[in-house]
């Protein structure tokens, strides 16, 4: 264990003192920590979480899912109303996406520090825009769109039209802000203007980027789309809603069951989708 | 008696692969500074690592201190390893940890797993580790972070890390690869002398000919994992070096 | 392909690179109407049929039914802050609980540390997409419907909808280091434990803070609407001002969200700062 060598000991002075944590530095380090500790606590005591009694709630939970949700009535989600609600889900989502799309384009491009046609208006704007889109849930735009249009899926394809705008915006403008900006300085110089600077600089550059956020951003909007129904916005969600408040837990299983395997396979198919597109490239 | 006896060592990466080492023999004595020289592909990362079993050879006999390497696994390797100091090509540091950390890490084969933890290590290592950067002249850098570091002074960290180990056997792969010239000298020039101070053997895989003529006193040479020379660097010529490095024309 | 390289003849060349670039424009034609196709007919079924015009009657009902949440009941104030407290402690514990949940997760997950490759790499796999392919309504509801009304549930849905995206992030992390150092500490002879301990964590560490921030931030957005299926916070106040029809109150919790976030985002910011 002792330093075999004594060679080094003696041709070295007396070594200094080290310590790992010294005083402003170690300040940090435990205060830090201490901080984290604390909120963990003060929130399992503000929320009134019942430790003693988490570890009980797992074999509840088992029996519960044993007894109630167990047998999956698959027979209900084969009906071809079911079905056709998740058509129905699948076009909203397609439609949100799409939408959102088409308004993310110029969000993002004004939202582009590199590229916004006014640094001290329109960029700071539709930065905010886009954090607006983004910070409220798809569910609270769900039930305003519902309220101010009725039922239906109209208000569905509204709010996942924001979903998607505020989701793929931020993607898209870090794609505009990351780009090599030699071309667009050449575009700059034969004379052309911001609109053509975009389309022959700019736009070739994102171009392959922007189609896999595309189908990125459907994959998303879909798994958002099972559940605006159950806030009156048609799909899937709607029926999930009436067997919540049934009582049906045997088709509520069946139904979580069929969103697992849609989205699975969504998630699939963009992969592939993405995969493809960045190939082509 | 030799520290490391490695006899008719052959190895090879996947069960079907071909052969990457095909029968090396060698010795290397308590006060050897030996080379493996061969140009890149001939297998001399391979071999290095194959004595500290970073990579597992298919046959052949590597006794070290007494011990047979291929016959060791789980701890009584890990302890095998404690006495095999290794210096590599790209260092190998931990970047986000301070200079000081990365030399304590040598120390690691002696360490509980609740010292690791918290990264207690005990007074002598810590002052054993203070005098050693002292010695490869980073005493003003304990504190940096490795990635603040130059090539060259990652590398004495590196060095440092290994001496930390006390080893009866210093493993060098590359070590001087990544770095320019003046600064390669500097290391090489460190390492044998803090390997003849500390009474250390080293095996060193070195793609720097000169160097090696200039440092050790024996050469091992590969080709393509066959061994074309082998003894001490006198007699090593340029005609040797020719059919050695033929391949690397082509 | 072929016949490009072929510099003998450049007429078969030219004439490859035509029909190549005739078949791709073909390519995206069909691709192009079939996806237009496809927007007529979603628009015709979801937007068309499916809704109630007369209800929504003309574009002034529509502004009218809009202006209606324009507007802020001042009155809710006070008794805002205790959910968005409770909010932002939700999307806090959350995230600390899925964190937990994450490391097996995660060690299972990464294909060059996983323990036992045929049974823990797809299961942790399975977790992973179990937890990010089901909303956090829907988790909310199941663990409602075992626990009961309240905070807790609201908790565990957050931290099982955090697992998958954490241990993705971390396993990808895990796959992605530099194996130098895994060698290093071997070689010193380290076992497991050290070699996890020294060379693996330090190098992935800053990444899975960065992660986990980032999903704490998201957090914090689920939380705020887990409140309309029973889970406790701002979404509560939310559905009450809802079903009572105070639209300036909704309006008024819609802020109270926005200015959470806002603080979230500063939050997350500072500390991403710092840790560069």
């Amino acid at each position: 264990m002792t330093p075999r060598d004594m060679s080094i000991a003696t041709a070295a002075e007396a070594p200094r003192e080290w310590r790992r944590f010294r005083y402003p530095h170690s300040l940090v380090s435990y205060g830090s920590w201490l901080i984290a500790f604390t909120v963990i606590v003060y929130s399992i005591e503000y929320l009134e979480i019942p430790l003693d009694r988490v570890l009980g709630m797992f074999g509840r939970m088992g029996e519960i899912l044993a007894n109630r949700y167990y047998p999956v009535d698959i027979d209900y989600i084969m009906d071809v109303d079911y079905i056709g609600s998740v058509v129905e889900t699948i076009q909203m989502a397609y439609l949100g996406a799409l939408f959102g799309l088409l308004i993310t384009v110029p969000l993002a491009w004004f939202a582009a520090y590199n590229m916004t046609p006014s640094r001290l208006f329109v960029y700071p704007g539709a930065r905010f825009l886009s954090m607006s889109c983004r910070a409220v849930h798809e569910t609270i735009w769900t039930i305003l769109f519902v309220s101010i249009l009725g039922f239906g899926m109209l208000p569905g394809v509204l709010a996942l039209t924001l979903f998607s705008a505020g989701f793929a915006a931020k993607l898209f403008a870090e794609e505009i802000e990351a780009i090599d900006m030699g071309p667009v300085e050449a575009m700059w110089a034969t004379g052309a203007n911001l609109f053509q600077v975009m389309v022959f600089g700019v736009f070739p550059q994102v171009r392959v980027a922007f189609t896999g956020i595309g189908i990125y951003t459907w994959d998303v909007a879909f798994r958002a789309a099972t559940v605006v129904g159950f806030f009156g916005a048609g799909g899937m969600g709607w029926y999930l809603k009436r067997n919540v408040m049934q009582i049906e837990t045997e088709r509520v299983a069946a139904i979580i069951l069929s969103i697992i395997v849609l989205v699975l396979i969504s998630e699939l198919i963009s992969a592939w989708a993405r995969n493809v597109v960045m190939k082509m490239k | 008696m030799a520290v490391l006896q490695v006899s008719d060592l052959y190895a090879r990466y996947s069960a079907k692969g071909p052969d990457i080492l095909k029968g090396i023999s060698f010795d290397v004595e308590g006060d050897d500074f030996f080379a493996i020289i061969g140009p890149s592909g001939a297998g001399k990362s391979t071999l290095i690592r194959c004595i500290n079993r970073l990579v597992t050879p298919t046959s052949g006999r590597i006794v070290f201190d007494g011990q047979e390497m291929t016959a060791l696994s789980g701890k009584d390797l890990r302890r095998a390893r404690r006495d095999i100091g290794m210096i590599f090509q790209e260092f190998n540091l931990i970047n986000r940890m301070s200079v000081m950390d990365n030399v304590l890490s040598g120390r690691l084969g002696y360490t509980g797993n609740l010292r690791t933890l918290f990264r207690a290590f005990p007074r002598d290592d810590i002052d054993h580790a203070l005098r050693l950067l002292d010695r490869v002249g980073l005493s003003d850098h304990v504190d940096k972070r490795a990635d603040e570091l130059s090539g060259g002074q990652r590398q004495r960290v590196g060095i440092a890390r290994a001496l930390m180990q006390n080893p009866k056997l210093m493993l060098l792969d590359e070590p001087t690869s990544a770095l320019d010239p003046k600064i390669s000298r500097e290391i090489m020039g460190l390492v044998k002398t803090m390997a003849q101070e500390l009474n250390v053997p080293c095996l060193c895989n070195i793609h720097d000919v000169k160097l090696a003529m200039e440092f050790c006193n024996k050469i091992i040479g590969l080709q393509d994992g066959v061994t074309m020379f082998s003894g001490p660097t006198e007699q090593m010529n340029e005609a040797t070096l020719d059919e050695i490095y033929a391949m690397e024309v082509l | 392909m072929t016949a490009s390289s072929d510099t003998a003849s450049f007429g078969l060349s030219t004439e490859t690179v035509l029909v190549t670039r005739r078949r791709k424009r073909l390519v995206s034609a069909i691709v192009t109407t079939v996806l237009l196709a496809l927007v007529v007919w979603s628009v015709d079924v979801t937007v068309v049929k499916d809704t109630d015009w007369e209800r929504i009657g003309s574009v002034g009902n529509v502004l009218e039914a809009t202006n209606r949440f324009i507007g802020i009941d001042v009155d809710l104030f006070p008794t805002l802050l205790g959910p968005a407290i409770e909010t932002l402690l939700i999307a806090c514990l959350g995230t600390f609980l899925g964190v937990i949940i994450c490391i097996p997760a995660a060690w299972f997950g990464a294909m060059n540390i996983t323990p036992f490759k045929p049974i823990t790499y797809p299961l942790a796999r399975l977790m992973m997409t179990l937890s990010r392919s089901v909303h956090e309504i829907v988790w909310a509801l199941f663990f409602v419907a075992v626990m009961g009304l309240g905070a807790m549930p609201g908790v565990f849905a957050i931290a099982v909808r955090s697992v998958g995206f954490i241990a993705k992030m971390s396993a990808e992390a895990i796959e992605d280091i530099d194996h130098g150092p895994v060698e290093a500490i071997r070689a010193v002879g380290g076992g497991p434990f050290q070699v996890f301990f020294y060379a693996v964590l330090p190098q992935v560490l800053p990444q899975i803070i960065g992660v986990v921030i980032f999903e704490w931030e998201i957090n914090i957005r689920r939380s705020a609407i887990l409140g309309l299926v029973g889970a406790g916070g701002l979404g509560l106040v939310f559905f009450r001002q809802m079903n009572t029809f105070n639209y300036h109150g909704v309006t008024t919790v819609i802020l109270a969200i926005l200015i959470i976030i806002l603080l979230g985002e500063a939050i997350s910011h500072a500390i991403r700062r710092r840790m560069i």
